[in-house]
């Protein structure tokens, strides 16, 4: 497979000092929190795991920043944009890939990569020119013109991490991976997680195999209930342990556990 | 083009392609459609001028009520493995979002009406050869509007378990004067228009549709959101 895909660089360049940072943010669904209060920052081009149990706020975290979740107390920014008033401007510099692969089953590979292009502003030449390298790059060339509904949960993985390097964003969130992937498929997020550090792409990424991430990881972020429990390695600083919410304590919320996916 | 236009042609265009390769759906919603016009067809009996009569208000319950069926599964598709989330994460304008599914629904619309349209003469006895275009206007009209206060509707309940339900509930309230306006005109049209009414049916059906467009494409947002 090709290599070179993975050295295009983003297409906006953050400018803050903090690729992402939150602060005192906290999520809750009813009564329950999935995010107690947490403070963290990320340094650019910093590829840091978040790590830790179902339940612990990985997920949520990822979500959030996305702009797919609101935080309910607490700030969270990207490249000094506010998620929640920004929301537009921060989907330009994110990618996130999600449980979901979110293709369309009706429609082919190429297809699916073309509507993605068309929906990420590529120019058409543009597109025309690196969606076969992308098809290369996760290596579904041969299955291109095939239906997506025919494709097994490993080739509808790829084709989603290859919709995540057709855009060419500043900061990219992956929430587990490696699911569903074979060997190669894993090999596969390895060497996109190098490449991606090496042309100064920022990735935060969920996985509970902090094995599988080997030594492209600058740094770690341990979640638990909700709450940082430990922070370890280089590119990101933030407070640690339960209290690190100041208005409403944690104690008066009850994280959730064992939730689906964190 | 813009980019907006381009997004919003692309999300179409997808849709279309979606609905032609399951063809199955889009069978049986026109073969739905058909079936309310026969079996209402059966309920009013079989004198002629009586059909007749009744020919608009039909044919228009029976493009609603299938519109509905259309549209709403314009949005299903997205629920497909977390496209809807997807979709939501493009750095697109929302507005561009509601003109792409909306764009969809209007095509849906358009399609069941050129279908059922000559399935109603055929039933009901109706002349369409003399008020072709008036017809044509008002089924464009009408389509319009329908697609417009559905697609908003379709997003906020696809995500619900009772989203079949909740639709036409929410849906067939807002459309009643499109619905009155479209049958008032449609029969107008095929009466050769003796009281001159149908510029004022007409004037009505634009004015609901673009109403109903501009307030759609401002309010499509919350229905993406969290």
């Amino acid at each position: 497979m090709p290599t070179t895909i993975f050295l295009a660089p983003p297409r906006r360049a953050l400018e803050a000092p903090s690729a992402a940072d939150v602060h005192d943010l906290a999520r809750l669904f009813g009564r329950s929190a999935a995010l107690a209060g947490i403070t963290l920052a990320v340094e650019p081009g910093r590829c840091i795991a978040l790590l830790g149990p179902n339940g612990a706020g990985k997920t949520t975290l990822l979500r959030v920043l996305a702009t797919l979740l609101r935080p309910t107390y607490g700030t969270a920014r990207v490249d000094g944009l506010d998620v929640t008033t920004n929301g537009a401007q921060v989907r330009e510099r994110v990618a996130f890939l999600s449980h979901a692969t979110g293709l369309y089953g009706d429609l082919t590979a190429r297809e699916n990569l073309a509507f993605a292009a068309t929906m990420l502003g590529l120019e058409r030449a543009e597109a025309r020119q690196r969606i076969p390298e992308v098809l290369d790059a996760v290596g579904l060339r041969s299955a291109a013109d095939r239906r997506v509904a025919v494709f097994s949960a490993g080739m509808r993985r790829r084709l989603a991490i290859g919709r995540t390097i057709l855009g060419r964003p500043s900061l990219v969130l992956l929430d587990e991976p490696h699911a569903a992937l074979d060997a190669d498929g894993q090999a596969l997020v390895g060497r996109l997680l190098a490449g991606w550090r090496e042309v100064g792409v920022t990735t935060l990424v969920a996985s509970h195999h902090a094995d599988l991430l080997g030594d492209v990881v600058d740094g770690s972020v341990t979640l638990a209930n909700g709450l940082v429990t430990e922070i370890a390695g280089q590119g990101v600083h933030g407070v640690t342990g339960a209290g690190a919410r100041t208005d409403t304590g944690p104690g008066e919320l009850t994280p959730l556990r064992g939730a689906a996916g964190s | 083009m813009s980019r907006d236009l381009a997004v919003a042609l692309a999300l179409a265009r997808k849709d279309a392609l979606a609905e032609l390769r399951g063809r199955v759906a889009t069978g049986t919603t026109l073969f739905f459609g058909a079936l309310v016009l026969l079996l209402f067809g059966f309920a009013l009996g079989p004198d002629a001028d009586r059909l007749r009569q009744a020919a608009p208000g039909l044919l228009w319950l029976a493009i609603v009520f299938a519109g509905l069926l259309a549209v709403g599964r314009l949005h299903e598709s997205e629920t497909e493995d977390g496209a809807l989330e997807q979709l939501s994460l493009y750095p697109v304008g929302r507005h561009a979002l509601y003109a792409g599914k909306a764009l969809a629904g209007f095509v849906a619309m358009l399609v069941l009406g050129a279908v059922l349209l000559p399935v109603m003469a055929l039933l009901y006895g109706v002349d369409l050869a003399s008020a072709l275009a008036p017809l044509a206007l008002v089924l464009v009209l009408g389509a319009a509007g329908f697609a417009a206060v559905a697609t908003c509707y379709a997003a906020l309940t696809v995500r619900m378990r009772s989203r079949e339900l909740l639709l036409p509930l929410l849906v067939l309230p807002v459309v009643a004067p499109l619905l009155l306006a479209a049958v008032k005109a449609t029969a107008g049209a095929l009466g050769g228009d003796p009281f001159g009414e149908l510029g004022a049916w007409l004037a009505l059906l634009a004015a609901f549709a673009v109403l109903m467009l501009v307030a759609g494409a401002a309010t499509y947002r919350f229905a993406l959101e969290d």
